[in-house]
């Protein structure tokens, strides 16, 4: 799915916290934001997800606005992700449930996905038992089983251990390079970034610094803003 | 479902909805005894002292309760759920489904409570329902008439017997929305 965002702005109580003038994302790339605590990343997430409304401005899907057609299409993992009171298998059954697949080919596909994330010994585990890392993987499937055609995940690896935080990024870039999904993707692992996204957009204060190709924002910022943070974010991981 | 409503009168109504759950039994009881009293509004149904207007104050009592306190609980952890059905492609009627499913030992609380509220009731009900011997007694109505007539022993009797019903009771509604 193709993305544009045109001269978002969202306020909070009177509070402008998102201010983003134009960005596209194109179909089947890897986009990650970096950026402070507090800079707006969830809110843009949000906003495009549909979740939330901005303020002013407008974002076109496929060159259409928002609808029901469109929300079915994409799915966001939130940054505290909830999964419900039933077990693994049944959670990532559930959207698929909801769009009146049938029983069969949902049973081949979530054993598919569970492999994939390497959670088909977790099937009949109730999810609310699993640890953080499985539950991550869980959300995940349960967001890629329908196919969307835009993913937008907000620090999808934060508090995972190395092992399975390289089984996320090879099985999210293995899905976008087979279904040509539009990922986005906030996090704070620079090296992340590095790895698997085509593109970076640096946002603060709820604006976009600096965007481009990854190796380029990430290897020689222009900005001097953008170089700060990413020294900092360097030293200390 | 209420709590999950972004309504400019929410803080009003959680206000109404704590007060009204907090109602004494016999204001209640008197309220509803004036209203389809002969000379009051709601006369000419001729409702006093049948089970019908023990009903209407028995629910009265207890829908705030049950209200408030599903109202309470899905505040947070409804909005969160309702935000992930809509991310995984659910309308409303999925989503609707989706709470009362997550929500469902929220609801077991509420509706014990409420049902604990309703059974050992008995000031409302005596105003409305009278008391009428095979018609409005009930056994909390008939535990305080035994009681005060000396018949200690029956009253016990029939305390026990009320104690057991709502163990049951009880155990068949956690046996029910808890089990999955
Ligand atoms: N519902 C809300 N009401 C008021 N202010 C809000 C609300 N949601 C977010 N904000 C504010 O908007 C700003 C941006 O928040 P946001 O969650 O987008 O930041 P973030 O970049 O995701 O930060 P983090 O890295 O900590 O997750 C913050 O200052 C936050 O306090
Ligand atoms: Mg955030």
């Amino acid at each position: 799915m193709d993305i544009r965002i045109k001269d978002i702005v969202k306020k909070y109580d009177g509070k402008t916290v998102l201010n983003v003038e134009n960005l596209c994302l194109s179909k089947g790339k890897i986009y990650g934001i970096i950026g402070p605590n507090g800079s707006g990343k969830s809110t843009l997430l949000k906003i495009i997800a549909g979740l939330e409304e901005s303020t002013k401005g407008k974002i076109l899907y496929n060159n259409q606005m928002l609808s029901k057609v469109i929300m079915k299409k994409m799915t966001y993992v939130s940054q505290n992700p909830y999964l419900f009171r039933t077990t693994v298998f049944k959670n990532i059954a559930y959207p698929l449930k909801i769009r009146g697949i049938d029983k069969e080919f949902t049973y081949k596909s979530v054993k598919k996905i569970m492999e994939e994330f390497e959670i088909d010994n977790l099937q009949n585990q109730l999810a609310t038992s699993l640890s953080g890392g499985e539950s991550q993987k869980v959300v995940l499937a349960r967001a890629l089983i329908f196919n969307p055609q835009l993913l937008l995940l907000d620090e999808p690896t934060a508090n995972i251990d190395p092992n399975t935080i390289e089984l996320i990024e090879r099985t999210i870039v293995k899905i976008n390079r087979e279904k040509n999904i539009t990922i986005f993707i906030v996090t704070h692992n620079v090296g992340q970034a590095r790895r698997i996204c085509d593109e970076v957009i640096f946002l603060k204060n709820g604006t976009v610094i600096e965007q481009g190709k990854t190796e380029d924002v990430i290897l020689k910022p222009k900005n001097s803003e953008t170089k700060k943070f990413l020294s900092l974010e360097y030293h200390m991981s | 479902m209420l709590g999950l409503k972004k309504l400019k009168y929410k803080k009003v109504f959680a206000r109404i909805i704590n007060t009204f759950m907090s109602l004494p039994p016999v204001v209640v009881g008197l309220v509803v005894a004036l209203m389809i009293s002969r000379r009051g509004p709601l006369g000419y149904l001729e409702l006093l002292f049948t089970p019908v207007a023990m009903i209407i104050a028995q629910t009265l009592l207890v829908t705030p309760i049950i209200t408030g306190i599903i109202f309470n609980n899905s505040k947070e952890r409804g909005q969160i759920i309702k935000q992930v059905c809509k991310t995984l492609g659910g309308d409303r009627f999925d989503t609707l489904l989706l709470l009362i499913k997550e929500m469902r030992i929220d609801i077991l609380i509420a509706v014990v409570t409420g049902f604990g509220r309703a059974i050992s009731e008995v000031g409302a009900v005596m105003i409305v329902g009278g008391n009428i011997r095979g018609h409005t007694r009930v056994m909390t109505s008939f535990i305080v008439m035994n009681h005060s007539m000396g018949n200690y022993s029956t009253s016990i009797a029939m305390g026990i017997v009320l104690l057991i019903i709502s163990f049951i009771t009880n155990s068949i509604l956690y046996n029910y929305m808890a089990g999955d």
